[in-house]
């Protein structure tokens, strides 16, 4: 062997040895809420990280750990926290680095659950937050003070795709000795590793593309160990006696897996949001082929793509594949093999045409997720957001003839059926309401 | 711990536990580009049962001050200062690969301060291609990478870690990456330019324990095995399948092969 293994090499094998005593090719599904000691030493000795292995599936399980240790060596991290949900992973985020009177910097542009946990639910404990628009460098470096324990942000934004520049945002994160949180969801490691660019911690969640098969929830957290969290005093959670194992410095104790240990020692211990065994096998089967799907997504949403731009139904098309997307530039110097495969478009007609869109696809399922191996839709003029006046949803940066499309990997010709048989009844909708 | 020695800030892991310089004392010296982090697993062990756990960074590595040493005979000598500056009259060593080197060489210049010597996928010699110190002095990233390569065997190469969660490699990287660029130069400098194992060896009277790695590319298990020879071992322990960094990649493995011959010595 020369060398790491490359992509798909370690999406099928990192992380797992058949043991010897079965020789399970598939890895196990331990599911177990706990493990019996050899002895009383060798349970103190795990309770003290002497050594590895496992107590209580809360703080760490074998099936878990494959799934942790493959998404480590997928992403270049050193080490891997797997937990129940991609909400939970950017919890144990914030929990790991920040205590009351500290403050985070944000994207202002994704996930709306990220925002409501950093505007509504952080604040209450003391926590704050300085939203910025994720491609303007200057406002990142002009929010970081003195108490700002990490910058937040998505490589491609959700719902809107905005692209973050995560080198230059890095470059302006390391000078002010702050590290880079980056949720790589959308991505996924096939297109970008964002430790490779100047992310010092990336979080996943892995029930959309990695998962890809949308039976099991998931988060991850991976450390890229690349961070000088000594460099000051920043960061008594990893500097300063911590409660655990004799109040050890993480720090000089685990050196560039100070944070991750933080994560499992005091997010698994103390909170817990673990991942079921039985989910962690699930995603193991989804990160086997993410390299073939992510191949296959990429290439079924230039097709869609095309399609879109050129039907008569649709009035616009989003995506920073395209050379009109304002962070077409970026996307395609971070993402050559294309940033993504969530579609943004207009129904001609708006919010009832939207509707009648989304009623009459048949292939594509109407559902408020992405990333599944089937291409899904979303209408949040009439689901999500059908409460909130056009005006409203155009200052939340939304537009009531707006579709999200998931593209899936169905055969091409068949969406392009589907999608052509719904429009056309969006267009008689629309028609009629002329 | 933080110590001054000639002058620079030191650090030395005990292991998470409280130091006790009267207590049964292992010193733990790590190889080129390394730090304490490489003996971790082995720190934790056996402070966790009772021994008095050194781990020092050496000067420019770790979290240590001061300049790269550059021969392995003013390491040695280092290292002893840094054992009066603890009041430490003598220690089990534990050298890897370099650290053999500096084990085999403060046994010979300081041979009260070495009571027992475990050398741990290490040789009489370490030479260095020219290669690869050219790597180092002027692309130590790709230094790295190459030595994070030949360093692990088949458990770091599958990412598989005892560890849960943990990653072989990439740690690996970053942990070398910490050091003060230009520590791995000349480490690997003070290896190849250094040719009294032989010598050394030959002097050491301390009992002496050898544990090799069965697929070990930096240091092969002949070379290991002619350092047994030389140190009189007879029962050189080949821990199978692993690689040349065998104290994070078997740690089980070789913490009792250590804890062994401690417990008689």
């Amino acid at each position: 062997m020369s060398g790491d293994y490359k992509f798909n090499t370690l999406g099928l094998h990192a992380g797992h040895t058949p043991d010897a005593r079965f020789g399970s090719r598939a890895v196990p599904i331990h599911q177990t809420t706990s493990y019996v000691f050899q002895d009383t030493e060798h349970a103190a000795a795990l309770f003290n990280m002497e050594v590895g292995g496992h107590i209580y599936s809360r703080i760490s399980n074998p099936t878990v750990a494959v799934l942790e240790q493959r998404l480590a060596a997928l992403e270049g991290g050193i080490g891997c926290v797997a937990t129940s949900s991609g909400m939970a992973a950017l919890f144990l985020t914030v929990l790991g680095l920040c205590s009351a009177g500290d403050h985070i910097v944000s994207s202002s542009q994704m996930y709306g659950a990220n925002i409501n946990l950093f505007e509504h639910t952080l604040s209450r404990y003391g926590i704050s937050t300085t939203f910025v628009k994720p491609n303007d460098l200057a406002g990142f470096k002009d929010a970081i003070k003195p108490n700002t324990k990490m910058v937040f942000g998505e490589v491609i934004g959700n719902p809107g795709m905005d692209i973050m520049n995560v080198p230059e945002v890095g470059k302006i994160t390391a000078a002010a000795g702050v590290p880079l949180v980056i949720d790589a969801t959308f991505n996924t490691p096939w297109l970008f590793k964002p430790l490779e660019y100047g992310a010092n911690i990336v979080i996943h969640s892995l029930t959309k593309w990695i998962g890809g098969h949308g039976i099991a929830l998931g988060g991850a957290v991976i450390d890229g160990g690349n961070f000088d969290w000594g460099q000051n005093d920043r960061f008594p959670t990893l500097t300063e006696p911590h409660f655990g194992f004799q109040g050890v410095n993480l720090w000089e104790e685990f050196g560039p897996a100070a944070f991750i240990t933080r994560v499992r020692t005091e997010g698994m211990y103390n909170i817990g949001p673990c991942l079921s065994p039985t989910n962690a096998f699930h995603l193991i089967q989804g990160l086997e082929t993410l390299g073939l799907r992510m191949e296959r997504h990429m290439a079924n949403t230039v097709k869609m793509l095309d399609f879109l731009a050129n039907h008569e139904g649709i009035s616009w098309v989003k995506h920073p594949n395209l050379p009109d997307h304002p962070d077409h530039a970026i996307a395609k110097q971070l993402m050559p093999k294309g940033a993504g495969s969530i579609i943004a478009c207009g129904i001609k007609g708006g919010r009832d045409a939207g509707r009648a869109f989304i009623e009459n696809v048949q292939v594509a399922s109407h559902l408020a997720n992405v990333g599944d191996a089937k291409t899904l839709v979303i209408h949040p003029g009439s689901t999500t957001h059908s409460h909130i006046t056009p005006d409203a949803m155009k200052a939340a940066g939304l537009t009531d003839d707006l579709v999200r499309i998931s593209v899936g990997l169905e055969d091409f010709e068949d969406l392009a059926d589907d999608f052509n048989a719904a429009l056309r009844i969006a267009g008689k909708v629309a028609g009629a309401a002329k | 711990m933080k110590v001054m020695v000639r002058g620079q800030e030191t650090f030395i892991s005990t292991g998470g536990r409280a130091f006790d310089a009267s207590g049964n004392v292992l010193l733990f010296l790590h190889g080129s580009g390394q730090s304490h982090l490489s003996f971790m697993l082995q720190g934790r062990f056996f402070a966790n049962r009772g021994w008095q756990v050194l781990t020092p960074n050496m000067p420019a590595h770790g979290l240590s001050e001061g300049a790269a040493l550059t021969s392995i005979e003013d390491m040695a000598d280092w290292v002893a200062e840094l054992l009066d500056v603890l009041n430490v009259a003598s220690a089990n060593v534990i050298g890897h690969s370099q650290g053999g080197l500096i084990g085999l060489e403060l046994a010979r210049r300081h041979s009260g301060k070495v009571k027992g010597l475990s050398q741990v996928a290490t040789a009489l010699a370490i030479p260095v291609n020219d290669a690869l110190l050219g790597m180092a002095e002027n692309k130590e990233v790709a230094a790295i990478a190459a030595m994070t390569d030949w360093g692990h065997g088949r458990d770091g190469h599958r990412h598989d870690h005892t560890m849960p969660g943990q990653d072989h490699m990439n740690y690996g990287k970053q942990l070398m990456a910490a050091n003060e660029t230009g520590a791995l130069f000349a480490d690997l400098t003070a290896c190849a330019n250094y040719a009294g194992g032989a010598d050394a060896a030959a002097a050491v009277t301390c009992p002496c324990q050898v544990i090799l790695a069965q697929k070990d590319k930096m240091t092969p298990v002949k070379f290991g095995l002619k350092m047994a020879q030389a140190l009189k071992v007879s029962d050189p322990v080949i821990i199978a399948g692993a690689g040349h960094m065998l104290p994070s990649e078997r740690p089980v493995e070789v913490n009792k092969a250590l804890r062994q011959f401690f417990e008689v010595n």
